[in-house]
């Protein structure tokens, strides 16, 4: 599977390296792990929250937190990606939690993507994904959200779940292996 | 549909990426550019913002100047109270109280200042509060130290301390320090012997010497009647200014009462000595109860000696009087200007009453602190097993 997708829109790698100490470096190095990421974050939380405007205001938090946050971070312990990404998680997580609803990671919401202008074939297959999507695992889901919406790669999802990379690897392989399954049975 | 392969599949999933509203981009564009400002106070004036940042504060943000405010609490409180304290006991300004005030209350402690009639009214209450004491082989000290303001006349009130209040055998030593000019010092000396002869006292030794300021002067060691002893202070301290006077009280009631036994033993024994040497019939059987006899004879007669030694401790007070000319050369603690000595002293205190402080906020708040770690890991756990059981 390719992992190198799936950045913020407009991101370039070079900005991504700089921002490997970007808390401790300044308001600067911060604003680049935001520009890299901004869409990223967002993208993970509107699938774990199914809701555009919670998913907006959740988003905003997340970087609010970051931001007061961002002296704290230990380079040694981590990305910064996976340091924000932790920071999301909790925050979505926490914002479920308030709601006392059940997390439930989609694919794809009505209002939180755009791609309805796919070929019919592409439709047809989008569809089939999504439905796919559906039949796996909150856990599942949020794995493949961080991989392919917010485009983690496994040492940093592993690091955001808090699992080993070999495990992360292990546990998205087994639901990507479900996901293609849910697919031949919607096939 | 055929089944998609890994990258066909891995770009469906891409193509169903949630991607942001372009409005809500714009807007958190220009918070980062801001530096994050709390959403809800945007715009706000300064007095709302503040007011609504102090209610969403985090409680660990407010534990700071809660515990700054504790512990500041904390050290007045205590500070005024050791303050007092240190008020009543310090050196220069009351007494220094010996074991057997220790723990007592105030109302057993002696006074903080000598009052301007000071005299028999504290002291007999050493000698109660001395008389209250444990027994002890060694017997039970405590003193009383009494620097007088140069120029000042201490009288003393007519009230006359009971010796063996009681039943205790209490000793009293006493010290006086007076300051005259040296013209004065044969006429206070002549006062001294008036007022221990009106007080049926004894002078063991004396010693006058003329001369200038600084070198004329007097010493007197007498003896005086305990129960008279309060009385003839008061009177000593008439005779010019006082500069220093220490009482002090030993208790030595456990070595009388031993001494008292031991005598009235030595009696029986040397009554029942006689009666052997009646009954004995003979010559050699009679030299043997005479030879021991005159043993217990010698040993009766040091315990007498001894318990009139210890009776006539109880009874007389040793009391020292020293008559001073030219500036008073006393030490800080005897009343003097504020010096190094002074500075090393309240130094001392100052650090002795920090200690207490930091020893009191530790008490009270190591135990808070304590509770709040455990409420705070607490809730931690709590929140993150509630993070886990929201995604299964």
């Amino acid at each position: 599977m390719n992992s190198d997708s799936g950045r913020s829109t407009g991101m370039e790698q070079t900005l991504v390296a700089e921002a490997q100490d970007a808390p401790r470096s300044g308001d600067l190095a911060f604003e680049r792990l935001y520009r890299s990421s901004r869409d990223d974050v967002y993208a993970y939380v509107a699938s774990l929250l199914r809701d555009a405007p919670a998913a907006e205001e959740v988003t905003a938090a997340a970087f609010e937190r970051a931001y007061r946050k961002r002296n704290r971070f230990d380079p040694q312990r981590g990305e910064p990606r996976a340091w924000l990404f932790g920071i999301a998680r909790n925050a979505a997580l926490d914002e479920l939690r308030r709601r006392g609803r059940q997390a439930e990671l989609t694919a794809e919401p009505a209002d939180l993507h755009s791609g309805a202008d796919q070929g019919a074939e592409h439709s047809e297959r989008s569809l089939a994904v999504s439905a796919a999507l559906e039949r796996l695992e909150p856990r599942e889901r949020e794995l493949i959200a961080l991989k392919f919406f917010a485009g983690l790669e496994n040492r940093e999802i592993a690091r955001v779940l808090d699992l080993s990379e070999s495990n992360a690897g292990t546990k998205l392989h087994r639901a990507m292996t479900k996901l293609r399954e849910a697919c031949d049975g919607n096939a | 549909m055929e089944t998609p392969r890994d990258d066909q599949l891995a770009a469906d999933l891409r193509a169903l990426r949630p991607t942001p509203r372009p409005e809500f981009t714009a807007e958190l564009d220009e918070r980062a550019a801001a530096g994050f400002p709390r959403r809800s106070f945007i715009g706000a004036p300064a007095f709302w913002t503040a007011m609504r940042n102090k209610g969403r504060a985090h409680p660990r943000r407010l534990l700071i100047p809660a515990g700054g405010v504790a512990v500041l609490a904390i050290a007045v409180v205590t500070a005024v109270t050791v303050s007092n304290e240190s008020e009543n006991h310090a050196p220069r300004l009351g007494r220094t109280l010996g074991p057997l005030h220790d723990g007592k209350s105030a109302a057993e402690a002696k006074p903080a200042r000598p009052p301007a009639h000071y005299g028999a009214a504290s002291t007999e209450a050493e000698a109660s509060a001395a008389a209250g004491a444990g027994e002890s082989a060694g017997g039970e000290v405590m003193s009383s130290d009494l620097p007088v303001q140069p120029g000042a006349q201490v009288h003393g009130p007519s009230r006359s301390a009971k010796p063996g209040v009681h039943n205790r055998a209490v000793e009293r030593n006493a010290e006086l320090v007076l300051g005259a000019d040296p013209a004065d010092v044969g006429d206070d000396a002549a006062d001294v012997f008036e007022a221990v002869h009106a007080h049926d006292g004894i002078v063991l030794r004396s010693s006058t010497r003329e001369g200038e300021a600084g070198v004329a002067g007097a010493r007197f060691e007498l003896l005086i009647p305990s129960g008279k002893l309060s009385d003839a202070l008061a009177a000593l301290s008439g005779i010019d200014e006082v500069r220093s006077r220490h009482e002090a009280t030993n208790d030595i009631t456990a070595p009388t009462v031993t001494t008292a036994e031991l005598l009235k033993d030595s009696k029986a024994r040397v009554d029942s000595l006689l009666d052997q040497l009646a009954g004995a019939e003979t010559e050699s059987e009679r030299e043997a109860v005479e030879a021991e006899l005159a043993q217990e004879r010698r040993h009766r007669a040091r315990l007498r000696t001894q318990l009139q030694h210890l009776e006539r401790r109880a009874d007389y007070s040793r009391v020292l009087v020293r008559i001073e000319t030219g500036d008073s050369d006393q030490s800080p603690e005897e009343g003097g200007s504020w010096g190094i000595g002074d500075a090393i002293d309240d130094a001392g205190q100052i650090l002795a009453v920090a200690a207490a402080v930091t020893v009191v906020a530790l008490a009270i708040l190591g135990p808070i602190a304590l509770v709040a770690l455990l409420a705070w890991l607490a809730h931690r756990a709590w929140v993150r097993r509630e993070r886990r059981r929201v995604l299964s």
